[in-house]
């Protein structure tokens, strides 16, 4: 193997381990991750039984240095000539592999593990003796290296702290997948824009009766963009609104529920709308798309963290969340999810679903404008 | 049979018997007229035997017997230990050998001073003056401060002479490295990591690997010491560097300055590079991760600790426990075996 004499595939260097460990907890959800490498930066992604896929992208911006160079095409075309066309179609030459992501996070975290004083204040510190130059007052902990030698190596993550240097090689695997779940960014039938913690509110909110779907409302009311999570489970259902200047109380009594006041928040800037964005595919109809809930819930921690969610739904109701991460002020970074929807639910169940909504009126959903439009 | 002592530093001894504790229930205690001496011998796992001196935890002390005025006691440690925690705020405590219904138990008498209560009294409350609880009400009253004694009995056993003539130190042969540890908590907090993760890989991979974690622990005499765990997800290790391999004194070391030159360790200096990128030259052991994690709990008590590396062989730990004069005159030794690979 002449593999010493090639570059290695992948160096990249940053000063900051917490960073990429808190963009990455957001897909943890999986024991797999794919990696991807690529000039732009590395990606990310975890699925579950092709249902849901969570992408984090830690972007070549988020490295001190970031060098990439793309493995010689003999060494990467050794399979049969068929696949070798697909390659060249989509990204020819970019090294993708599995490992373990728990235990890549694990190892993200041995940073300010080694000084146990880390968390007391520095008068209530044991040990100065130690500890007297720490490496958090000379700024030099959380160097963090990432390389991948060539195609097969191990992916080692190197972490250096003052005397200690944590070295830690996570075994590659073979790719297990090619398809993702196909999402069609052109032709979108919904797409709108609110802030991350809003949206976790509300899934925080419905997850409190464990419901098993979750149904995104979205249509145009009276000129007003509209959009609705409804979660229904066997205990019942719940709904979050948010509208865009909201009326006042003129189409609805105050709702009892909780979830409505994360709908109109107090505190929110009163000439910011709710939603950023928000366009429909057909401006005349309703949408009404339903995803497991179970399965959304996964993105929770992406949600808390977020400072924006781009929510998207395809002509083929493949939902995508796309949340904005700012991890330091004005660097941002990107994690993504996309859902299979739900395919049993026909309109038979729609109708179960508003009868159910209609006979229970403690939930304080009712609206007549609302079901008419079902 | 006589044993009377007043305890000097509480907390240390408590923190001795917490550390004790994690690796053994049974401690042999024996007392003898100028050290004190705990001793661990559990099924499996550490030994540790711990000679202390004797201003090391007590001060005012008499121990007299028949059998060259050494007593040879069973203690059991978690006893001892919530005994003593209950002292930890008391002005002072004596803790004396007595019988009780023909039982041989050990009595930790303290004397606590403070505002609390009378209900402190209670064993089972005492530990905790700062209750917000505990104030008195009687202290609005101008009753003032009172005296609290609590007495703790710890029941033991009275070990004969013969029953403990064959518990012996176990021998080993001079190590390969010997090496000053990094900060234990800091050593603890690493390779409780390194345990974790690799009980979370087992749980992805084959559940075939036993549930016990091998780490691997290395050292060499340029200053590195290396800790790391393998699993089939990954591997991950951490060098340490910069550390100190101390100078054997030749008086200590059979055959004195031809000894030196002769030992493995002086042998190992040939070895490796003080990077700790080097393949060679390192003293390898192999330990159950969570038995080192309860050996790691000694670093509460804040002494020096040289590790002693006997390639893939055993791993001997000597804690220096620090004291006022500055002597390093009670020294804990734990004695770590390897597996095999």
């Amino acid at each position: 193997m002449d593999d010493e004499e090639e570059p290695p595939i992948l160096t990249a260097v940053s000063s900051s381990a917490r960073q990429l460990y808190s963009l990455l907890r957001c897909i943890n959800f999986s024991e797999k991750a794919h990696v991807t490498i690529s000039e732009q930066g590395l990606k990310f992604s975890v699925d579950e039984a092709s249902t849901l896929e969570g992408s984090a992208f830690l972007e070549k911006k988020l490295f001190t240095t970031y060098t990439y160079n793309a493995p010689p095409s003999s060494q990467r075309h050794i399979p049969d000539s068929d696949e070798e066309d697909e390659e060249l179609d989509d990204a020819p030459t970019n090294p993708t592999f599995q490992i373990s992501l728990p235990s890549l996070l694990e190892t993200l975290q041995i940073f300010g593990l080694t000084d146990p004083n880390n968390s007391k204040p520095p008068w209530a510190r044991d040990n100065t003796s130690s500890t007297a130059f720490t490496n958090n007052v000379l700024g030099m902990n959380n160097l963090c290296r990432i390389s991948y030698d060539h195609m097969g190596a191990p992916l080692s993550i190197i972490l250096t702290e003052a005397t200690i240097r944590t070295t830690c090689n996570l075994t590659t695997y073979e790719p297990e997948y090619a398809d993702e779940i196909p999402f069609d960014r052109q032709s979108l039938a919904f797409k709108t824009i609110m802030r991350g913690s809003w949206l976790f509110d509300a899934i925080s909110e419905l997850a409190s009766t464990n419901p098993e779907r979750l149904t995104v409302v979205a249509r145009t009311a009276r000129g007003k963009p509209y959009f609705a999570l409804s979660a229904s489970g066997p205990l019942g259902s719940a709904r979050v609104e948010f509208n865009n200047n909201n009326p006042p109380s003129s189409s609805r009594a105050p709702h009892p529920t909780n979830p409505n006041a994360t709908a109109n928040p107090p505190d929110a800037p009163p000439s910011e709308n709710l939603l950023e964005t928000f366009q429909l595919g057909d401006p005349d109809a309703a949408l009404r798309l339903t995803y497991n809930f179970k399965l959304i819930q996964k993105a929770q921690r992406a949600m808390s963290v977020a400072t924006k969610v781009s929510i998207r739904c395809d002509d083929q109701s493949v939902l995508n969340l796309q949340f904005m991460i700012e991890v330091e002020p004005g660097e941002r970074s990107f994690v993504e999810f996309t859902f299979v929807p739900l395919v049993e639910d026909d309109d038979e169940d729609y109708a179960a679903d508003d009868t159910m909504l209609g006979a229970r009126t403690e939930n304080g959903e009712l609206e007549g404008g609302e079901e008419s439009d079902g | 049979m006589r044993f009377k002592a007043s305890i000097q530093n509480i907390s240390t001894f408590t923190k001795l018997t917490a550390s004790l504790n994690s690796l053994g229930p049974l401690a042999w205690l024996k007392l003898s007229d100028d050290q004190v001496c705990f001793t661990i011998i559990p099924e499996q796992g550490t030994q540790v035997w711990a000679v202390l001196s004797i201003d090391t935890i007590f001060e005012t002390y008499t121990v007299q017997s028949a059998a060259n005025n050494v007593i040879n006691l069973e203690v059991p440690l978690a006893s001892l230990n919530r005994a003593l925690k209950s002292a930890l705020n008391a002005t002072s405590a004596h803790i004396r050998l007595t019988k009780k219904d023909n039982m041989p138990l050990l009595a930790l008498t303290i004397v606590t001073t403070s505002s609390s209560n009378t209900y402190s009294a209670f064993p089972t409350t005492g530990t905790n003056n700062e209750d917000p609880f505990d104030q008195s009400p009687l202290e609005d009253f101008g009753v003032g401060v009172r005296e609290t004694i609590i007495t703790q009995e710890i029941p033991v056993r009275v070990l004969g002479p013969d029953t403990v003539a064959g518990l012996h130190e176990p021998q080993c042969r001079e190590p390969d490295v010997h090496i000053i540890l990094p900060p234990l908590l800091q050593l603890k907090s690493i390779s409780d990591r390194f345990t974790k993760q690799a009980l979370a890989g087992t749980k992805a991979g084959t559940a075939s690997t036993a549930s016990r974690t091998r780490l691997e622990l290395a050292a060499n005499m340029h200053g590195c010491l290396r800790i790391g765990v393998k699993t089939d997800a990954m591997s991950i290790s951490s060098v340490w560097t910069d550390l100190s391999n101390p100078d054997l004194d030749p008086s200590q070391v059979h055959n004195g300055e031809i000894g030196i030159a002769e030992h493995p360790s002086t042998r190992m200096k040939q070895l490796g590079t003080a990077d700790g990128r080097s393949e060679e030259g390192w003293a390898v052991v192999r330990i159950d991760g969570r038995d080192w994690g309860k050996v790691m709990s000694v670093g509460r008590l804040g002494g020096r600790v040289i590790a002693c590396f006997c390639h893939e062989h055993a791993l001997i730990l000597y804690v220096y426990l620090p004291n006022e004069t500055g002597e390093d005159e009670s020294v804990l030794t734990y004695y770590v075996s390897s597996y095999s690979a």
